[in-house]
């Protein structure tokens, strides 16, 4: 399936609180990613990311266009597209455990047997297991956050959606982070959208990165990271260098060249 | 010692706190005690501590106290019952459906900034002296102040919490009981303790009117023949039940919501 989501035409307008002056956040914009692609999205602060992202993800209706899934046109968020957000999601009222199991509470494909195993299953994926009874206040911010994704994942959404996920984090956890979820990716080929502002992490964790203008959003630029940089030498540590550094400052220069169109439109 | 006491937004123990609390009274009633002796102030306005001791043990053994203290206690808690059965769904629905709050919200708005007291004269007119028109009084006084508290503390749910249940697969009502109550319920449970405070206030207001029975009713009728340790006594009766039942809710709180302590 190459069209497993298709983004088509999809614009969104925001209107300023006195409602006199209007951002358009989107422009018409149209896209398309694979079953199991893992697609990372860069562009300046503000360009609309998180936006299009939400739209993909059902949390805010766009002024027109459409998202089709599988061939579905999707209206409102499902369990067919997890979201992972920037800020600490967990449920404080329940252990780690139990914030993991949520993930199972709402699916009908599996048995409550069944549920318990995803949940263990996920539990130590996340490295977890000795933290199950902790309520999740009581753990690092890292910790927090691997409980939000193994959650997500628990849940089995078609379409991971994770909106900087490591951004608040420290760069040991972020690192570690990074690795599992390429573990993750490896074991479940899961398709994923994962917006960042680092430019490694984008190009350690893609298949594609898309990079965004300044607003309204529009895509500058597509680049198929697997064609330069096989994804198993990234994991393994292999990874041609000298390609690792010109891929970098390629893509550092297209987004000061739109963050410098950010600062003009100001 | 003096320095640990000094821990820069700290907290203490458990025994310092309750030490403190004791000392902070004791203090209080050392300074009462003498002023009451040094007879700058006559007795009928202020009579010393032990006085009003002896009046409080007077009250059991001479009235029938205890029984004032059950209507009273009982009154409350039905009041808060009813207020707090109407108020939490209602309280709910207003910050579920904007269209609840945008009906309600001006007009709870209006009625909670109308003195309870002054309504005291209506409210007989419509359901006479008896115990209706005291409940009555403790429940406007009450409800329409938890309605929008409640409204509040689940409008401070994230929003993050409500949209990764959605994308979890939950439906509007599984969200509301799953993730919105629980999430909002440790900041209800205090808006209740509040709620219980404001029923005890009310209560003097509610037994004053032709009452013949209540701890509001012993504390006005002693007030004729001037009895002033009685009357402080029952006002400090209502001080020692508001506290204990502000300490029960507090233990019930902590106990609870154990996952809030850091
Ligand atoms: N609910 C809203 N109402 C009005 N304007 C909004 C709203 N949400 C976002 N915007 C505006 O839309 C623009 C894009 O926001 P968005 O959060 O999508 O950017 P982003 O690319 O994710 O930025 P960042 O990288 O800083 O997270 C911003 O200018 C923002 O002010
Ligand atoms: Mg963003």
């Amino acid at each position: 399936m190459d069209n497993f989501i298709e983004i088509k035409d999809v614009a969104k307008t925001y209107w300023s609180d006195d409602g006199t002056s209007e951002t358009k956040v989107v422009l018409p914009l149209s896209m398309t990613i694979a079953e199991g692609e893992m697609v990372m999205f860069l562009g300046p602060s503000g360009c609309g990311k998180t936006t299009l992202m939400r739209i993909v993800g059902g949390l805010e209706t766009p002024d027109q266009g459409t998202i089709h899934l599988h061939g579905d046109r999707l209206a409102g968020p499902d369990r067919r597209r997890g979201m992972v957000f920037q800020s600490y999601s967990s449920y404080p009222w329940l252990s780690v455990r139990d914030n993991i199991k949520f993930g199972t509470r709402y699916r009908k494909d599996i048995t409550a047997q069944e549920k318990e195993e995803v949940t263990d299953h996920y539990l130590n994926m996340v490295g977890l297991a000795q933290y199950a009874g902790f309520y999740t206040n009581r753990i690092s911010g890292g910790m927090r956050q691997r409980v939000a994704i193994a959650r997500t994942l628990a849940s089995s959404p078609d379409v991971l959606l994770m909106d900087e996920p490591f951004g608040a984090l420290d760069a040991q956890t972020r690192e570690y982070l990074q690795f599992q979820l390429m573990d993750i990716n490896k074991a479940e080929k899961k398709t994923t959208i994962f917006v960042t502002h680092d430019v490694e992490e984008a190009i350690l964790l893609a298949n594609r990165i898309v990079i965004f203008s300044s607003r309204p959003a529009r895509v500058v630029r597509e680049i198929h990271v697997d064609e330069i940089l096989p994804m198993e030498s990234r994991r393994n540590g292999t990874a041609d260098m000298d390609r690792f550094f010109k891929l970098r400052a390629e893509i550092l220069d297209i987004i000061r060249a739109e963050y410098a169109h950010t600062l003009e439109g100001v | 010692m003096f320095k640990s006491l000094f821990a820069f937004r700290k907290p203490l123990s458990r025994r310092t706190d309750l030490a403190l609390g004791i000392i902070g009274f004791a203090l209080f009633l050392c300074a009462w005690e003498v002023t009451a002796r040094s007879g700058a102030i006559r007795p009928e306005f202020l009579p010393s501590p032990v006085a009003v001791v002896q009046a409080f043990i007077g009250l059991f053994v001479e009235r029938d106290f205890s029984s004032d203290i059950v209507i009273s206690v009982g009154r409350v808690w039905f009041a808060f019952l009813l207020s707090m059965i109407v108020a939490i769904p209602l309280g709910l629905l207003m910050s579920t459906y904007r269209f609840v709050g945008a009906i309600l919200e001006p007009f709870v708005d209006f009625v909670r900034y109308l003195p309870v007291p002054a309504l005291v004269p209506l409210l007989v007119i419509w359901f006479g002296v008896g115990e209706t028109s005291k409940i009555a009084v403790l429940w406007m006084g009450t409800f329409f102040q938890l309605i929008l508290m409640i409204s509040d503390d689940t409008k401070r749910v994230p929003v993050e919490f409500i949209e990764s249940g959605q994308t979890l697969g939950g439906s509007n009502g599984q969200i509301m009981r799953h993730v919105i109550i629980p999430a909002a319920l440790p900041n209800m449970v205090d808006s209740l303790r509040i709620t219980m405070g404001w029923c005890w206030t009310y209560l003097i207001v509610a037994e004053i009117v032709a009452a013949n029975s209540g701890i509001g009713h012993v504390i006005w009728s002693l007030r004729r023949f001037v009895k002033t340790p009685e009357v402080m006594a029952g006002i400090i009766t209502i001080g020692i039940i508001g506290l204990l039942t502000d300490q029960a809710f507090r233990y019930a709180h902590a106990r609870l919501f154990s996952y809030l302590r850091r």
